[in-house]
């Protein structure tokens, strides 16, 4: 049985939006600006956009907001386009590469035809070979003109020993940046995976070629990207694409909720995945059986209460005129702490934050702008 | 609070209550594709809002705004030994910081990316734009074009300024639609303005931006108070300017016409199979010419021998 929906805090009201559309009909004319600006910042814009549109009410909103959802619609439509047309030249590049190549977060969601792919703004195109694979898949990236970011050595060597992708690539047609992995995690973190768990379960997508991963795993990739990541704020997105991932699979999918918990507990990904239904059912209302959420809680013991407020903090979503608040930045300083502590053991990670501290102050230097560009 | 809208224009209010508009809620700034809402702490943009948007009615309310800018200064040390100020928009930070003392050029500039950015109902073609008997015409931005001094000369004779910088074309109603900023000038183009028309209403330049100097010529006040009413496609103009030529008008192939127009335009690619239609269409039914000259008075004269041949064409 579903637990009711819980009572979802008055600034977060505006999300129910992406599963209700009707609801924006009432909105008033500063209320639509602010969810506007917001939802912009937020990558979500072109979400909203494409919900409202598929339920037939752009042309009954006020001429302004209609201007600004159709104007976005178009722009998410042609990001997505680039990403289609990318994959398909990658599927060239890649033709003769070793089995599998699978599709990461975005691209895997546009690779499904999911619902969230709808709108859903892409930045940069995530894939995921075996780790054995990737020098040969490289070579074939740049001999069709990939190549990778400039970074000085010690970067470099950030990535060859310490991550679980390498360096992102840049195409001089292609303008989205391509982002190589060969795990989901970087293999020295304390919370990690055997990329083998994975590749063991993958699925077909819709594109020949190219694999996706399993619906559990889709989720808990979700969650682990979000929960486990250096920045948390503004990214109330990552939410509602669980929120998505969570609704759609579980409606195809009877034993959904008991198969995802079995799965977060095999790869030790309980607690992000505690977390992440935890937001998603108290801010986006998202179905799920009372026992599962019940569980999950349970599992995140004594440590629920201090990580719920201060993930509660972090990602609560500043007001477009205010400053962000200093609860918030202390608390985003604390999970940074976390994150850094969780990502690498301390005799890597003194050295690496000293170097990344020098480095940006010297970046910071050179990016002082003398002149003024203007319009031409 | 009273709607204080065509109360007052920025050039007849005090300087206090610009300032204060910047430092309080904001000004509304309505360019015709986009109302701006501006706010600053930054002490030297009040005046220079004034100098280039005097005709724009003073407007310190409003529940919309389509972009909303703040212009902070840098905190820190830095604020007193070389203040810098950086573009906010809706709590995001897209550029690098300026100098403090080049505000305005950064607030045109910023607003001028998000307008490219945003605005993709539209196709948003890269030229200046001017009207004369409901009919545009439309001149695309070309390296060494004279495009700006062309617009700002054209407008200070009695043609209606639409922009500078955006053709912005609506495919469904077929129709361009003012994007009213001020003129950006560069280098020798400011003193061929002033020596043009003295009454030009030129705002402070700005000397070594990364084009050199920059100033701004405001828009009259005939174009701020039309600044929604649109105009039908009129001509296309490809202006060159060449020292010391004599004015040429050649007639241009419309295939030709077309890439110039599409290629040059922020958002062609984003509009996809809409913005290919728009550019045949307006290729259609707008003759091409393009225009050489050195010589400002006469190639106006040209242009405006023209137009009785447009607007019969355009009425066939």
């Amino acid at each position: 049985m579903n637990r009711a929906p819980a009572r979802i805090p008055a600034a977060m009201a505006w999300l129910g939006a992406l599963q209700q559309p009707n609801v924006v009909t009432a909105w008033t004319l500063p209320q639509w600006q602010r969810v506007l600006r917001l939802s912009r910042r937020l990558r979500l814009l072109g979400r909203l956009a494409e919900q409202v549109d598929a339920a037939g009410l752009t042309d009954q909103l006020p001429q302004a907001v209609a201007q600004q959802l159709r104007a976005e619609m178009r722009y998410s439509r042609w990001r997505t386009n680039l990403m289609r047309w990318t994959v398909e030249r990658l599927s060239e590049t890649l033709a003769d590469a070793p089995q599998p190549l699978v599709l990461l977060k975005g691209s895997a969601y546009v690779g499904q035809d999911l619902p969230i792919a709808a709108g859903r703004l892409p930045s940069d195109l995530d894939i995921l070979v075996p780790l054995e694979h990737i020098a040969a898949v490289q070579a074939r990236l740049v001999a069709a003109s990939w190549a990778e970011a400039e970074m000085d050595a010690h970067d470099q060597r950030y990535y060859r020993e310490w991550s679980h992708e390498v360096p992102p690539m840049r195409h001089p047609v292609l303008p989205l940046e391509l982002d190589l992995h060969h795990n989901i995690l970087p293999p020295v973190a304390q919370v990690s995976v055997k990329a083998e768990h994975l590749l063991a379960r993958l699925q077909p997508s819709l594109w020949s070629g190219w694999q996706v991963l399993h619906p559990f795993d889709q989720v808990l990739h979700s969650a682990v990207h979000l929960f486990q990541d250096s920045e948390a704020r503004d990214r109330l997105r990552d939410l509602v694409d669980l929120d998505g991932l969570m609704r759609h699979f579980s409606a195809a999918d009877p034993d959904f909720w008991p198969g995802l918990l079995a799965r977060a507990r095999e790869l030790r990904f309980s607690n992000d995945l505690a977390l992440a239904c935890h937001f998603t059912q108290h801010w986006l209302g998202t179905p799920m059986p009372a026992a599962a959420s019940a569980a999950l809680a349970e599992s995140m013991g004594w440590r629920r209460a201090g990580l719920l407020r201060l993930w509660s903090a972090v990602l609560t979503p500043t007001e477009p005129d205010a400053l962000p608040s200093l609860r918030q930045g202390m608390a985003a300083n604390v999970l940074l702490l976390r994150h850094h502590l969780g990502r690498m053991p301390l005799r890597l990670l003194v050295p690496h934050l000293w170097h990344k501290a020098r480095a940006n102050r010297a970046k910071s230097a050179k990016d002082l702008i003398a002149d003024t560009p203007s319009d031409g | 609070m009273p709607s204080d809208r065509g109360l007052l224009t920025l050039g007849q209010a005090g300087l206090q209550q610009i300032s204060n508009a910047l430092r309080g809620d904001g000004l509304w700034l309505d360019v015709g594709v986009a109302r701006m809402r501006v706010r600053s702490d930054e002490p030297s943009l009040a005046a220079q809002l004034q100098a280039v948007y005097q005709n724009f009615p003073l407007q310190t309310s409003s529940d919309w705004a389509d972009l909303h800018i703040d212009l902070r200064r840098q905190s820190g040390l830095r604020r007193w030994l070389a203040p810098q100020v950086r573009f906010f928009c809706d709590g995001q930070v897209p550029f690098d910081p300026f100098p403090a003392d080049a505000a305005l050029p950064l607030l045109e500039w910023g607003a001028n990316w998000l307008i490219g950015r945003r605005c993709n109902h539209l196709l948003l073609l890269h030229s200046g734009v001017v009207e004369r008997q409901g009919l545009a015409l439309v001149m695309p931005a070309l390296p060494g074009s004279g495009k700006s001094t062309l617009t700002a000369a054209l407008a200070l004779r009695g043609w209606r300024l639409l922009s500078d910088e955006f053709g912005a074309y609506d495919p469904g109603e077929g129709v361009f639609r003012p994007a009213l900023k001020p003129v950006g000038l560069k280098n020798q183009s400011i003193d061929v303005i002033r020596a043009f028309s003295p009454d030009a209403q030129l705002g402070p330049s700005f000397p070594k931006t990364r084009k050199g100097t920059v100033a701004h010529l405001a828009p009259d006040a005939n174009a701020v108070m039309r600044v929604h009413e649109t105009a039908r496609p009129g001509a296309v103009l490809l202006p060159r300017w060449q020292a010391g030529s004599a004015t040429q008008l050649l007639p241009v192939q419309p295939q030709m016409a077309f890439s110039t127009l599409a290629f040059n335009a922020f958002n062609y690619q984003v509009l996809g199979a809409v913005g290919f239609e728009a550019v045949v269409s307006l290729t259609q039914r707008c003759p091409v010419w393009q225009l050489i000259y050195s010589d400002l008075d006469d190639a106006l004269a040209r242009i405006e021998a023209l137009w009785p041949d447009v607007l019969a064409r355009e009425a066939a």
